[in-house]
């Protein structure tokens, strides 16, 4: 019978084409969507989020307002429950929200290579530690910028020369560049000549990340600046505060593709079955029972359904493969990423709606008065 | 016992604020590899027979068995499994799936039965060839003419080997000569293949070909002489 089901659909192909359509459509926006919302999640609730905290200036948000003395690292590093300290230069193109901005890292290379998960798809990392210049790109920027290894990347007052690209399976550090922390303070504009932005701090496995915190805040309370210190996954939400709003606004916007797919793919199958009330009640007099009508017409809608979000979904995930998105704040950033969860996901969904949208047609179908469907003209 | 029984069987439809009872309890036997025609005026209720015999219309009174099996007493569901192995429906207006080519329409009945795919294959081979559509069973039913369209609706209707076939009008849409072959062609299924065969028609002359003629005239039978000549209603 299935064969029945998509000669039925190749018969009023432009129907079936624009109903397709609008549902890769409205998937592809859905899938979109829920790569933003996984970012942030992954940014809140990722392996370090609670493992490693930051140490900023209290009540500074933008990097660039941060500046701390970078001999605070010695003191942190003393607090019981600490395992390590690296102490980083932050500087950003825009500190407000962007969907192309640019953040440097500087930090020591080798405790970058230490406590970041990077991986070098070009370069090495000799060349990184014995240049000054020298900087390590993730791969959405370089992809986002077109940055190959071998390149000077200049913006603002910073000039780098690209000794790498790397990978992590962290997305957000995909969209930063890494250079040596003395080259980033020097740079002109910064001048923050032993000062950094913020302190990460390393916690040992089983340090209490709220009290450490605690206790750093309150040993460098007799500094000449006061911090605030937050686990890593709090400080970024924090940052990004406003577009966290702008994500969950941006959530509602994928339920209202979902609605948009059942109501488009449910309209069409309502139509389809209206124009086809006699068929079903010959397809029954023949001896097809009304639940396997139902079946039927419920294998239309999901066909659609499934043909149009699984293309959806797969064009969503290559351009978000390709596209190296990203969205930013004051520093942090938001990865958008393809992943199997995404896939599945945007499949289930998909199979879900083809389901509902199809089941008012498909009882009106199963249910069809046979012989005044079959006086039809 | 017959093949078909119809006891006390009674039908009304209401019509604005008018009730009309086109069957006033009637009774009926069919016996197994009978032909009979089924005429009376329009609106005397001989396509509601059909349709209550088939089990797409419900009596209001009464009780109908085809080969033993209380059609009344069957649900919706269970009427359509029974109506796959034990009844043949021929319409009148044909009534082909438009998207499915000649052969796929013929095979469509044998796909509710349990049967293997060269079953399933010599069975729909055999009914077109039974009406002559062997060369036809790739073509869509919009690329055939009426009378090869209303063949293959009688492919479809005996390909299952049903217990009963009921037609109706079967020759209501097509022309005389059309007409002409669709009737040797009904003759014929039911003399070679013994198919038992209900028909409803208003031409006399269609009704004619059944060995067996019944007029339905205010809710009776009345049964009709095979040798009197008969009028058109």
């Amino acid at each position: 019978m299935i064969k029945y089901v998509i000669k039925t659909l190749w018969r009023h192909r432009t129907r079936t084409f624009l109903t397709v359509s609008g549902a890769a459509v409205a998937m592809f926006v859905f899938c979109f969507v829920g790569s933003v919302q996984e970012g942030l999640n992954r940014l809140s609730n990722g392996e370090d989020a609670n493992r490693s905290l930051i140490v900023f200036q209290e009540n500074r948000f933008c990097p660039t307002s941060s500046r701390l003395p970078q001999d605070y690292a010695n003191q942190i590093g003393k607090i019981d429950g600490v395992a390590e300290v690296m102490p980083i230069q932050v500087w950003t193109n825009n500190c407000r929200a962007s969907l192309d901005i640019v953040v440097f890292n500087g930090a020591d290379p080798e405790k970058i290579q230490q406590n970041r998960p990077l991986q070098l798809v070009e370069g090495n990392w000799q060349e990184f530690e014995s240049r000054r210049d020298a900087a390590i790109v993730g791969k959405n920027v370089a992809t986002r910028r077109g940055i190959s290894r071998g390149d000077q990347f200049s913006i603002g007052n910073i000039s780098v020369n690209v000794a790498g690209i790397f990978e992590s399976n962290v997305p957000a550090e995909e969209n930063l560049i890494y250079t040596n922390l003395n080259f980033l303070q020097y740079t002109q504009g910064l001048d923050s000549a032993g000062l950094v932005t913020q302190h990460e701090v390393m916690l040992q496995n089983n340090a209490d990340p709220d009290r450490v915190a605690r206790e750093i805040d309150q040993a460098l309370r007799a500094g000449p600046v006061a911090t605030t210190t937050r686990r890593k996954g709090a400080f970024q939400a924090s940052t990004l505060a406003d577009l966290v709003d702008l994500i969950g606004f941006a959530h509602w916007l994928g339920f209202a593709c979902v609605g948009l797919v059942l109501t488009l793919v449910a309209t069409t199958t309502v139509m389809s079955v209206e124009d086809r009330m006699k068929e079903y009640a010959v397809l029954q007099t023949i001896g097809i029972r009304p639940l396997r009508t139902l079946r039927l017409v419920l294998t239309e809608s999901t066909l659609l359904c499934l043909v149009g979000g699984v293309a959806g979904t797969g064009l969503a995930l290559l351009a978000l493969s390709l596209g190296g998105f990203a969205i930013g704040a004051e520093g942090s950033t938001i990865a958008f990423r393809p992943s199997f969860d995404l896939l599945v996901y945007g499949v289930v969904v998909s199979l879900g709606l083809g389901v509902v949208s199809g089941l008012v047609p498909a009882i009106q179908a199963a249910r069809v008065p046979i012989v005044k469907a079959l006086n039809q003209p | 016992m017959a093949l078909v029984e119809l006891r006390n069987v009674c039908k009304s439809f209401t019509k604005g604020d008018q009730t009309i009872t086109p069957l006033d309890h009637v009774d009926l036997d069919i016996e197994a590899g009978e032909f009979v025609s089924l005429m009376g005026p329009s609106g005397t209720g001989k396509s509601t027979l059909l349709n209550l015999i088939s089990g797409i219309d419900r009596v209001d009174e009464g009780s109908i068995s085809v080969g033993g099996v209380g059609v009344t007493e069957l649900s919706r569901g269970k009427l359509a499994d029974w109506r796959a192995r034990n009844l043949g429906y021929i319409f009148q207006t044909h009534n082909l799936i438009p998207v499915l080519t000649t052969y796929e329409n013929v095979e469509l009945p044998t796909l509710l039965l349990r049967l293997s795919s060269a079953q399933r294959r010599q069975r729909v081979e055999l009914a077109l060839e039974a009406v002559g559509l062997t060369d036809r069973s790739n073509h869509y039913p919009s690329q055939l003419s009426g009378g090869q369209e209303q063949r293959v609706g009688i492919a479809r209707a005996i390909v299952a080997h049903p217990q009963v076939v009921v037609a109706d009008e079967p020759t209501g849409s097509l022309d005389t000569k059309t007409s002409e072959q669709i009737q040797v062609l009904l003759q014929r299924l039911n003399q070679e293949l013994d198919i038992t065969l209900l028909m409803v028609t208003h031409d006399a002359e269609v009704a004619a070909i059944a060995s067996r003629r019944l007029l339905l005239d205010e809710g009776k039978f009345v049964e009709q002489n095979v040798d009197t000549p008969l009028k058109k209603s």
